[in-house]
């Protein structure tokens, strides 16, 4: 009974996509041309760097690993800072803090439709392609499924950072900049635009520490991994999980403890 | 009938930072701890009882919407109880939010890109509400509105009217106790107004949902109200039947005439002859508010026909929206 309070929010989620043919279009049609650009621009690095292999990575290993961090950046990326600040500018917040149904928990299942759709109507097909493309450069096999344990993870470490990050517009008001600001750091630090095998020392080594390499870093090194030590998966998924607890627990006190403060002063 | 809302004694104060002027001044802003306290709602105490419609009357920023937030459980009174239906709302949010529906006239709680019927679905298992009395209240809103047209029609593509049609009926979907309906007519047209009373009028009585109205149309709360509450800058003014109120301004009636010439120099004249009165003259006509207490009104027309030639005249009872501007402007003595 419980579940299916959430599961039909899912359901909307994905009858709501399914209205808007066009933006679904825009947006493979912009991803074309994002990684037209990736293409040239990684190529023009290697070809100025005079060698085969940069950073332990070769010219396809690289746009292997950007055509598929786009495609999880088109599947976990959310607008729910926009939403939050929105929600709280027009006062709707109100509403919704008037329902039976914690509004953290509000919020995730409304996206849990489009985290369907994107996946089988973006991820899926560039998985497919690339694999096909590149005659198994991406290892089939037991992998697939610590991979899907570490998607789970990240969507729910990327949805704790954005709660957190939306949370903050109750006291700031305005939402523009706090969101760009995460936007630059998320994608910069998580490897999502730049593998984190090109970083230099002192910062990648910081940079594991960070939640952020969870989100992307994460399930791709185990995603393209054929054969990796059972000591690394630990590692990996081990992070993960730290960071999936510790982003809820942090997301959800912050959020708290900040309602309390609307509670008491008004929004 | 119980008591499903008890209010004693509930003040909620805001801190709010002081502004001050000019670039330099927000500058300065930045750093300021220079609060002060604004006393949005000053010692109410009110009770509700089960199947109620009360009117929530007051001029803007009275301190309507905070008593309103503060019986949803979204604002914590800063002194003084709240009970609703036995929950208190703040620490009991969620509990609370199954007795309770509400409508904001100016947004809407539906799911902007998704037909009307996908709302409802939603809403039936954010409620828990069961699939038989689900359907029940789908069969009860059929016989009262023509939804059918609306039913599958995306909420982005409905116009004002239905769209607030449709959200007082996601309002009540749960059959929920208490429903709260803030300014639920606000920019309708007439036809429309008359509908949502109706369905408003039949759903309290039929489920016997207690509705609390706030709205600065004396219209509706004629249609629907047979008690009201006044608040204005915090305090409660007015807390009792319509009719009594009535009762307060009973004495009083308009009397409006017309004379020949500048209708403004003739208000003033006139003035000055009937000191006990208050004159007023727009493009048509001069009213003089008569206190029947001191004088009939037939006596002071029957005086100024001596004087002066009336060309017509009217007579007017009080209407509730002069009383209400009365007690607005005036407060109740």
């Amino acid at each position: 009974m419980k579940l299916k309070k959430y599961l039909s929010f899912t359901r909307a989620g994905i009858i709501e996509e399914m209205q808007f043919r066009a933006s679904f279009i825009i947006m493979v049609v912009g991803n074309l041309l994002y990684l037209i650009i990736v293409y040239f621009l990684w190529k023009a690095i290697y070809a100025s760097s005079g060698s085969e292999v940069v950073n332990g990575m070769t010219f396809e290993d690289t746009l292997i690993y950007l055509v598929l961090a786009t495609a999880l950046f088109n599947f976990l990326d959310l607008y729910v800072v926009w939403q939050i600040g929105r929600d709280i500018q027009s006062g709707k917040i109100v509403l919704d803090l008037c329902k039976p149904i914690e509004y953290r928990k509000y919020i995730f299942w409304s996206y849990s439709g489009s985290f369907v759709t994107h996946f089988f109507l973006t991820f899926l097909p560039t998985f497919i392609v690339v694999s096909a493309v590149t005659h198994g450069a991406i290892p089939l096999g037991i992998n697939l499924l610590f991979f899907m344990f570490s998607v789970v993870m990240a969507i729910s470490i990327n949805y704790s950072i954005d709660f957190f990050v939306g949370t903050i517009c109750l006291y700031t008001q305005s939402i523009w900049g706090i969101n760009i600001m995460k936007q630059v750091i998320v994608l910069l630090l998580s490897g999502a635009t730049i593998p984190l095998a090109f970083f230099p020392e002192p910062l990648k080594s910081i940079m594991y520490y960070l939640p952020f390499q969870s989100i992307y870093n994460a399930p791709l090194s185990i995603l393209l991994d054929g054969d990796p030590s059972v000591e690394t998966l630990l590692t990996t998924l081990g992070t993960q999980l730290f960071w999936t607890v510790a982003m809820l627990v942090i997301s959800k006190l912050f959020w708290k403890a900040s309602v309390k403060q609307i509670t008491v002063n008004g929004g | 009938m119980g008591k499903i809302i008890e209010i004693k004694n509930v003040t909620k104060e805001f801190k709010v930072l002081n502004r001050r002027e000019g670039l330099k001044g927000s500058l300065k802003d930045l750093f300021s701890r220079d609060y002060k306290i604004v006393r949005a709602v000053d010692n109410v105490t009110m009770s509700i009882e089960q199947g109620e419609i009360v009117g929530y009357l007051g001029p803007n920023g009275a301190g309507k919407s905070t008593t309103i937030k503060m019986m949803t459980g979204v604002l914590e009174p800063t002194s003084g109880e709240i009970l609703v239906d036995g929950n208190i709302p703040y620490k009991n949010r969620a509990k609370n939010a199954e007795n309770i529906g509400v409508v904001f006239g100016q947004r809407s709680q539906l799911w902007w890109a998704l037909p009307l019927i996908e709302s409802f679905k939603l809403l039936r298992d954010i409620y828990q509400i069961p699939q038989e009395n689900y359907e029940q209240m789908l069969e009860l809103y059929k016989s009262l509105v023509d939804i059918e047209p609306i039913l599958h029609k995306p909420v982005r593509q409905m116009s004002l009217g239905q769209r607030t049609l449709s959200d007082i009926l996601a309002a009540f979907l749960h059959d929920p106790k208490i429903v709260f309906l803030d300014e639920p007519t606000i920019g309708l047209d007439v036809s429309m107004k008359a509908k949502i009373r109706t369905l408003i009028h039949e759903l309290n009585r039929r489920r016997n949902t207690t509705v609390i109205l706030t709205t600065h149309d004396m219209g509706d709360v004629d249609a629907l109200c047979r008690r009201i509450v006044i608040i204005d800058k915090g305090k409660m003014l007015y807390n009792n039947d319509i009719e009594h109120l009535k009762g307060f301004f009973g004495s009083y009636r308009t009397l409006k005439i017309r004379l020949d010439g500048d209708l403004e120099q003739w208000a003033q004249q006139l003035a000055q002859e009937l000191p006990d009165f208050s004159v007023s003259a727009d493009d048509e006509w001069i009213s003089v508010l008569v206190d029947e207490e001191k004088a009939k009104v037939i006596d002071v027309l029957a005086g100024l026909q001596k004087k002066y030639r009336i060309r017509d005249m009217q007579l007017e009872e009080i209407s509730t929206e002069e009383v209400i501007k009365k007690i607005y402007e005036e407060g109740v003595q």
